[in-house]
C-alpha cells in the first residue's frame, strides 16, 4: 500500500527501512477482520493449532480421517485464526515533553529536538507501519491542557488524520497520563496494543497502577520512556534558576550543592521504575532522545517478532 | 601577637573575597526550563543536611586560605606577651641592663649566665623588629647612658660585660627618665633585664613613687621587664671580713673571718674546701656546710713577720656563679688610733680622754691628745683619726682644715661649747640656746637608730642602754643632718651630717654629770666614741676593703693592679671588677658588696606593683633558656593555608559527585544515547 507522506517529522528512509518489518502483538488479539496477528479464536488459517474430540454438531468436513485410521476415534483438526491489531498510541503532551537538550551553564548550545518531537516521530512511524500491515491505529494525547482522543480505525484517511494530529500536538501544562491510561484501559473494548510514549515524570507507583490496569484488561502494553542525557547527568557549575515546564514554582539551586542528591533521587526513581516493569512485564524501552529513532523502532519491532514465526 | 609587616594586615578584608564571589555567583544565575522538577525538589530536600554543611566548609576553607596568606605575609611573631607591643615602631629603645654580680648566675648545662642570656635573647628579638632611631643602653655598673650603634655591638661592648657591682634600678630609671624628658622622645620601649634582687631594686624606696608619677606623665612609653625569677641554683659564695694583721715578736699572723653562704637553702650537709692564698702561699681548709652555709671565725694564717702589708684571697671550687667564688682582701699593720680633743673645759676633756684611751683590743695602740681651742694649730691632722671639738665652731682656716680632715675619711664630733658660741656655723649646722630641765626632771630619749651607725646594737643583737641615759642640759641644734637619737621633745641628741666621705656628728649634750649621765653610765659613751675612732682610723690604714663601683678607685691616680693575675680590664672599668690594687703606700681590695651575697629576690608581685598604672609587661625567663623570645610564625600560616586549600580541594572533588558518585547512585551505564 502506497501512502503519500505529508509530514516533515517522518523520515522517508526510516519508513522504507521499517516497511520490511512487521509489528507483532505479544498477546493474541481480537480483531474484526483477517490480519497478521494471532487470535484466541480458532480459525481457518494454515497454522495448525490442535486436535479436539468430535462432538455431535461439528462439521464432518473437518474430521481428520488419518487420525481415525490410526486410533479408530474421531478427531476434529483445528487451525489458528489470524486477525488484525488495534494499536492505541498514547502520547504524553505535558509541558515536560517540550524539554530538549539543556544548554550547560558554560556552553550555550542550540537546543536539540524535544521529547515531544521524538515522540511524534516514533508515534508517526509506528502508525505508518501498523497501517501498512492493515492494523487499526488510534491516538490519545495525554495532557491536561492538550487532550485528544482518536479511536483506532484502519483506513488511509484515518492514518492521515492521526499524522495530522501528531504534527499539531503541543506540549503544555501538567501531565494527564495516568488518567488517560486508566481511561484507555476501560474504553478500548477489545484487546489492543497500547503504546505509551512519555517521560514518565510521575510517581512509579502511579505508573504501576496504570500498567496493571491495562494488563488486567488483556492489553499488550509497550512503553517508550524518553529521557534527555542532561536530566541524568545534571552537570552544571553555577547556580541556575530552574523553571518548571509544567507550570510549577521555579527553583533557584546551586547544582554543585545539590548535584549529588539530584542524581541519587534519579537513581532511586529508575530503580523503582525497573521494579514496576519487572512486575508488570510490559515491553519497556528507556530511550535517550539523542538516539536514532529508526534504530530504536527497528529494535522494538524485531524484539516483538515471535521466534516460531518466520 | 605582633607583626613585622603590620601594614599587610590592611588586606585582611580580602578574607571576605570568597564570600563576595559566592554571592556574586549566586546573582549570576541563568534561567533554564527544566522538566525533571520532581528530582530537583527531592534533591533540595535532601541537601539541607550534610551537603549544605560541606558547602559551608568549602567556603570557610577558602576564607581561611586567604586569611592565613595575609597573616603569613605580615610575618607574625610568636609570644603571647608580645600582644601588648604596639604595631608602630618605637622612636627609641632603651635597654637597662643589670650587671650586678648575681646576674652572672649560670645554667651549668647551657653555660650561659642570666646577663648573657638576656642580652642574646633581647638582641634576637630586636633584630626581628624595629628598635627605632635610637638604641640606648644604661648599664647598672656605670649608671651612664650611651647610644649603641648596632645590635651586634651590644653583645661585645665592655659596658655589657660582667661586673661585681650592685645595681641601682631606680637610679637607672631616673637616668632613662631624664633622657626621655630631655629628648622629648615619642613612642619608647624600655627593656629592663634583671634578676629582681632586693638590693638592686630597693622596692621600699620613696623614689619609686616619683619615678612612677614621672613616667605616667609621658605618653607612649612601654616598659618590659625580662625577669629571671627562677629559684637560685646550688651556689656558694665566700667572703672574708675583719682581716687583721697582728705582730707577735718576730712573727706575724693574719686573723680573719670567712663566711660561706649557700643559696639553694635545702641542700644536705657536706664538706667544702676553702682555699687561702696569701703572699703566693696556698692553703686549703675543709669546712662543713649546713643548710645556710658555714663560717670560719678567727681563722689564723701565719705570715712573714717582715711582711707589713700585702694581699690575699679566699676561694671556693667553681659553681653556678663564678664571680662569688673568690674574695680578695688586703692587710697592713694597724695604724695608731689617734684622737684629738679640743676643749677648754679640763673636766670634759678628761672625760673624753678616758673613754678614748682604753683600746677595745690590747693589740691596738691608742693615743689621745687634749688641747685647748687656742692651740688648734698644733693638731697633727694627717695622723689623727678622730677629732672631738667641744668649743665654739671653728671659722676661717681652722674650719677649712676640719672640712679637709673629714673629706679625707676621718671623723669629727662636735659637742656644745659653754655659754655663747651661737653665731658660728659649720657643715650647715650651728648651736642654739641651752635647754635646762627642771630640778626634778630629766630628758630621756624617745628614739634612736639601732640598726647602724654609732648607736647600733651590739653584735649579740642587744641594744645599747640608751633608755637609761639621763640628760639634764642639752643645747638646741640647728642642722640639716640626720638624727640618730631624739629626746621626747624631738630635739636631737645626736645628728649625723651627710658628707661625701668621712663622718661629722653633732652631740647636743656633754658627758659630765652636770649635763648628762653619759660619763657616769659609761657604756653608751665609750661605745659611741670607740666606734667613731674605729671609723676614723680606717682612713689611716694602709689597706682597705671597698665595694665595687665606678668611682671606688678615684681617690688615687697611681693604682696598679696586683690581682687577679690575668687582669685584662681597662683602667676605666677597674673598679667594676674584683681585684687588688696598690700604689706606693696603700692597698685596696675591690669585691662585690655584701648585699650581693645575701639579698633575696623580690617578689614579682611587689615589682609589678612598682609599675602600676604604667604600660608594663613582665616576661619571666629561665636562665640558660636560649630559645628566642619571639619567632616568626609565617611558616605555620603557610602550612595552614596549604591545609585549607587541600581540604577545600577534597571537599570540592568533582569525582565524588559525578564519576564515583554515579556508581554509588546507580547511574553508571545510564548514558541512554
Amino acid at each position: 500500500m502506497a501512502l503519500q507522506l505529508r509530514r516533515d517529522y517522518l523520515n522517508q528512509q526510516v519508513l522504507e527501512r521499517l516497511s520490511t518489518l512487521q509489528l507483532h502483538a505479544r498477546l493474541p488479539m481480537i480483531g474484526n477482520v483477517s490480519g497478521k496477528h494471532r487470535s484466541p479464536i480458532r480459525g481457518s488459517s494454515l497454522e495448525f493449532a490442535e486436535y479436539r474430540k468430535y462432538v455431535p454438531g461439528d462439521d464432518t468436513r473437518r474430521l481428520d480421517w488419518r487420525a481415525y485410521a490410526r486410533n479408530d476415534r474421531y478427531y476434529i483438526k483445528e487451525f489458528e485464526a489470524d486477525t488484525n491489531l488495534r494499536m492505541c498510541l498514547v502520547v504524553d503532551t505535558s509541558g515536560s515533553m517540550d524539554f530538549a537538550h539543556a544548554p550547560s551553564a558554560t556552553t550555550d548550545g542550540d537546543p536539540d529536538i524535544s521529547k515531544l518531537d521524538y515522540a511524534r516521530r516514533i508515534a508517526g512511524t509506528l502508525a505508518y507501519v501498523a497501517a501498512l500491515q492493515g492494523d487499526a491505529v488510534g491516538l490519545y494525547c495525554a495532557g491536561k491542557t492538550f487532550h485528544k482522543e482518536i479511536p483506532p480505525k484502519r483506513s488511509a484517511t484515518h492514518l492521515s488524520i492521526i499524522l495530522d494530529e501528531l504534527g499539531a500536538m503541543e506540549a503544555s501544562g501538567e501531565t494527564g497520563l495516568a488518567d488517560v491510561l486508566h481511561e484507555t484501559a476501560e474504553r478500548v473494548p477489545q484487546r489492543a496494543l497500547i503504546v505509551v510514549i512519555s517521560d514518565l515524570f510521575i510517581e512509579p507507583e502511579t505508573v504501576r497502577n496504570c500498567f496493571e490496569h491495562l494488563c488486567f484488561r488483556k492489553h499488550d502494553v509497550a512503553v517508550f520512556h524518553l529521557m534527555e542525557q542532561s536530566e541524568l547527568d545534571f552537570e552544571f557549575d553555577r547556580p541556575i534558576r530552574f523553571v518548571d515546564m509544567e507550570g510549577g514554582e521555579p527553583i533557584l539551586a546551586d547544582p554543585t550543592v545539590i548535584g549529588t542528591q539530584y542524581r541519587r533521587a534519579m537513581a532511586m526513581y529508575l530503580d523503582s521504575m525497573d521494579e514496576v516493569i519487572l512486575d508488570t512485564e510490559v515491553d519497556y524501552h528507556r530511550i535517550c532522545i539523542h538516539e536514532n529513532y529508526g534504530d530504536v523502532l527497528a529494535r522494538f519491532l524485531l524484539g516483538r517478532t515471535p521466534k516460531k514465526h518466520k | 601577637m605582633s607583626f613585622l609587616q603590620p601594614f599587610a594586615l590592611i588586606a585582611l578584608p580580602l578574607m571576605a573575597l570568597p564570600i563576595l564571589i559566592h554571592l556574586i555567583n549566586q546573582q549570576r544565575h541563568r534561567t533554564i526550563p527544566w522538566a525533571a522538577m520532581m528530582f530537583l525538589m527531592s534533591a533540595k530536600r535532601m541537601s539541607r543536611g550534610m551537603a549544605r554543611l560541606r558547602h559551608l566548609l568549602i567556603l570557610l576553607m577558602r576564607v581561611l586560605a586567604v586569611g592565613t596568606l595575609i597573616f603569613a605575609v605580615s610575618r607574625p611573631l610568636s609570644g603571647g606577651w608580645l600582644g601588648s607591643v604596639g604595631l608602630s615602631k618605637p622612636d627609641a629603645t632603651l635597654i637597662l641592663l643589670d650587671r650586678s654580680a648575681s646576674m652572672e648566675m649560670q645554667d651549668l648545662q647551657a653555660g650561659e649566665s642570666k646577663r648573657s642570656t638576656a642580652l642574646k635573647r633581647l638582641t634576637e628579638l630586636l633584630e626581628q623588629g624595629d628598635y627605632g632611631t635610637h638604641l640606648m643602653l644604661i648599664d647598672s655598673a656605670t649608671g651612664q647612658m650611651q647610644e649603641v650603634d648596632s645590635l651586634k655591638a651590644l653583645l661585645n661592648l665592655p659596658v655589657t660585660g660582667a661586673s661585681v657591682t650592685s645595681a641601682n634600678i631606680p637610679a637607672m630609671l631616673e637616668t632613662a627618665l631624664a633622657y626621655l624628658k630631655a629628648n622629648e622622645s615619642g613612642r619608647t620601649e624600655i627593656w629592663i633585664c634583671s634578676d629582681l634582687k632586693e638590693n638592686d631594686w630597693d622596692i621600699h624606696s620613696g623614689r619609686w613613687n616619683a619615678i612612677r608619677e614621672a613616667f605616667a606623665e609621658l605618653q607612649g612609653v612601654h616598659h618590659f621587664l625580662l625577669a629571671y625569677t627562677d629559684p637560685p641554683s646550688s651556689n656558694l659564695s665566700v667572703r672574708a671580713e675583719n682581716v687583721q694583721r697582728w705582730q707577735r715578736g718576730s712573727t706575724a699572723e693574719l686573723v680573719l673571718d670567712v663566711i660561706v653562704r649557700r643559696t639553694d637553702g635545702h641542700g644536705g650537709a657536706r664538706q667544702v674546701p676553702i682555699a687561702f692564698e696569701v703572699n703566693n702561699v696556698r692553703s686549703v681548709v675543709e669546712v662543713a656546710l649546713d643548710t645556710l652555709g658555714a663560717s670560719l671565725q678567727g681563722h689564723r694564717i701565719p705570715i712573714d713577720g717582715k711582711l707589713s702589708s700585702g694581699w690575699g684571697s679566699v676561694s671556693l671550687p667553681g659553681d653556678a656563679n663564678p664571680l662569688d667564688n673568690r674574695f680578695f682582701f688586703v692587710f697592713s699593720t694597724p695604724p695608731v688610733r689617734k684622737a684629738v680633743i679640743v676643749s677648754d673645759d679640763a673636766k670634759v676633756g678628761e672625760a673624753f680622754r678616758r673613754a678614748l684611751a682604753i683600746p677595745t683590743d690590747i693589740r691596738l695602740q691608742h693615743r689621745v691628745d687634749v688641747i685647748p681651742a687656742n692651740r688648734v694649730a698644733e693638731i697633727d691632722w694627717e695622723n689623727t683619726a678622730l677629732l672631738i671639738w667641744q668649743a665654739a665652731l671653728p671659722r676661717g682656716l681652722v674650719a677649712e682644715q676640719v672640712m679637709h680632715f673629714v673629706n679625707t675619711g676621718r671623723v669629727a664630733m662636735f659637742f656644745p661649747p659653754g655659754p655663747g658660741g651661737t653665731g658660728e656655723q659649720l657643715f650647715d649646722s650651728h648651736w642654739g640656746n641651752w635647754h635646762f630641765s627642771g630640778s626634778d626632771q630629766v630628758s630621756k630619749l624617745s628614739w634612736w637608730r639601732g640598726d647602724a651607725d654609732l648607736l647600733a646594737h651590739v653584735e649579740s643583737g642587744d641594744a645599747l642602754p640608751l633608755n637609761e641615759l639621763r640628760t639634764y642640759r642639752y643645747r638646741m641644734l640647728e642642722s640639716l643632718g640626720t638624727p640618730l637619737a631624739r629626746f621626747d621633745d624631738d630635739a636631737p641628741l645626736l645628728n649625723r651630717v651627710v658628707t661625701d666621705r668621712g663622718a661629722v656628728y653633732f652631740c647636743s649634750t656633754l658627758p659630765t654629770a652636770h649635763f648628762s649621765s653619759l660619763e657616769r653610765d659609761g657604756v653608751v659613751f665609750y661605745v659611741m666614741l670607740q666606734r667613731a675612732l674605729t671609723e676614723g682610723s680606717l682612713a689611716l690604714t694602709m689597706a682597705s676593703q671597698r665595694d665595687a663601683g665606678l668611682g671606688v678607685l678615684a681617690d688615687r691616680e697611681q693604682w696598679t693592679s696586683v690581682a687577679p693575675e690575668e687582669d685584662t680590664v681597662s683602667l676605666s672599668s677597674r673598679g667594676l671588677h674584683a681585684g687588688v690594687y696598690q700604689d706606693e703606700t696603700h692597698w685596696v681590695a675591690v669585691n662585690r658588696s655584701q648585699a650581693e651575697d645575701t639579698a633575696k629576690t623580690s617578689s614579682v608581685e611587689a615589682v609589678d606593683a612598682l609599675f602600676e598604672g604604667l604600660s608594663y609587661r613582665r616576661i619571666d625567663v629561665d636562665v640558660g633558656d636560649t630559645s628566642a623570645l619571639a619567632s616568626e610564625l609565617w611558616r605555620i600560616f603557610l602550612i595552614a593555608m596549604a591545609l585549607a586549600l587541600i581540604l577545600e580541594a577534597v571537599l570540592s572533588l568533582p569525582g565524588r559527585n559525578i564519576r564515583n558518585g554515579r556508581q554509588e547512585e546507580g547511574l553508571e551505564g545510564t548514558s541512554l544515547a
